[in-house]
């Protein structure tokens, strides 16, 4: 096993809210730098219940327009995550699948909720078993749209590895 | 929940001009519907049935968005294993 890569991330909106309806959202402090924009800010403030930042460890930022919404068809918190994470080299976390299109189209890494959990799991955040618990309620306990096979289909590559 | 369908039932049947049982019968055969296509891109995730058949059962846009999903999900436990 090489030397731990340290993992600078910009997370959208959405996937802060699909982590924080599988009550999961502290495992983002898994990632070594958590950046999330100001727009992204905004958003969450705009629902219901906007998840609790507070107890994880973040740096918010205002992005630089790299991409404008009128190059593709995101939407501000989106656009505010990517452009984040052009201007810094990380990883950009989202759910929406148009966005990973974006996001790849940039050659910028690009990971969801299902990836945090897995990660929180090589990292000694949860054991197996909870993190299977958690990516089986990314799919019937929040809003984050994706067909259960997929969800199992992970969740058998987790249970496939060595750890 | 119960009380939240009921009223919805309700509101749709009002703002539809229809009857609250012809509203309850709509629901039932799309929730069918999603039900089905569930099923049919299970199969075809599990490798139970082949990718033309998916697509003439449940439509190629689904059967697309379905292996989209399936690679995001793959991308993200093999990042998140070896990070």
């Amino acid at each position: 096993m090489g030397p731990r890569r340290v993992i600078v991330a910009v997370a959208d909106t959405g996937s802060l809210i699909h982590l924080e309806e599988a009550d999961a959202l502290d495992l983002l402090s898994t990632v070594d730098e958590l950046v999330i924009p100001q727009t992204v800010y905004d958003e969450l403030e705009v629902g219901d219940d906007p998840p609790t930042l507070s107890s994880i460890a973040h740096e918010v930022v205002r992005a630089r327009q790299n991409l404008t919404q009128v190059d593709h068809s995101l939407d501000p918190g989106e656009t505010a995550a990517l452009n984040a994470a052009i201007g810094r080299d990380a990883v950009l976390l989202t759910d929406d699948l148009e966005a990973r299109n974006v996001a790849e189209d940039e050659n910028v890494e690009v990971y969801g909720s299902i990836g945090v959990i897995a990660l929180a799991y090589t990292r000694g955040r949860t054991s197996k078993q909870e993190a299977a618990d958690l990516m089986r309620a990314l799919q019937r306990e929040t809003s984050l749209f994706v067909t259960d096979a997929v969800i199992e289909r992970g969740i058998s590559l987790l249970q496939a590895e060595g750890h | 929940m119960a009380a939240e369908i009921t009223d919805r039932v309700q509101e749709l049947a009002e703002a539809r001009g229809v009857a609250e049982s012809e509203i309850l019968e709509r629901a039932l055969e799309r929730g069918v519907e999603d039900l089905w296509t569930d099923l049919v891109l299970a199969r075809y995730v599990d490798g139970e049935i082949d990718r033309a058949r998916a697509i003439k059962l449940v439509g190629r846009d689904h059967v697309k968005r379905a292996e989209r999903e399936v690679k995001a999900v793959e991308d993200d436990i093999t990042w998140g294993l070896d990070a």
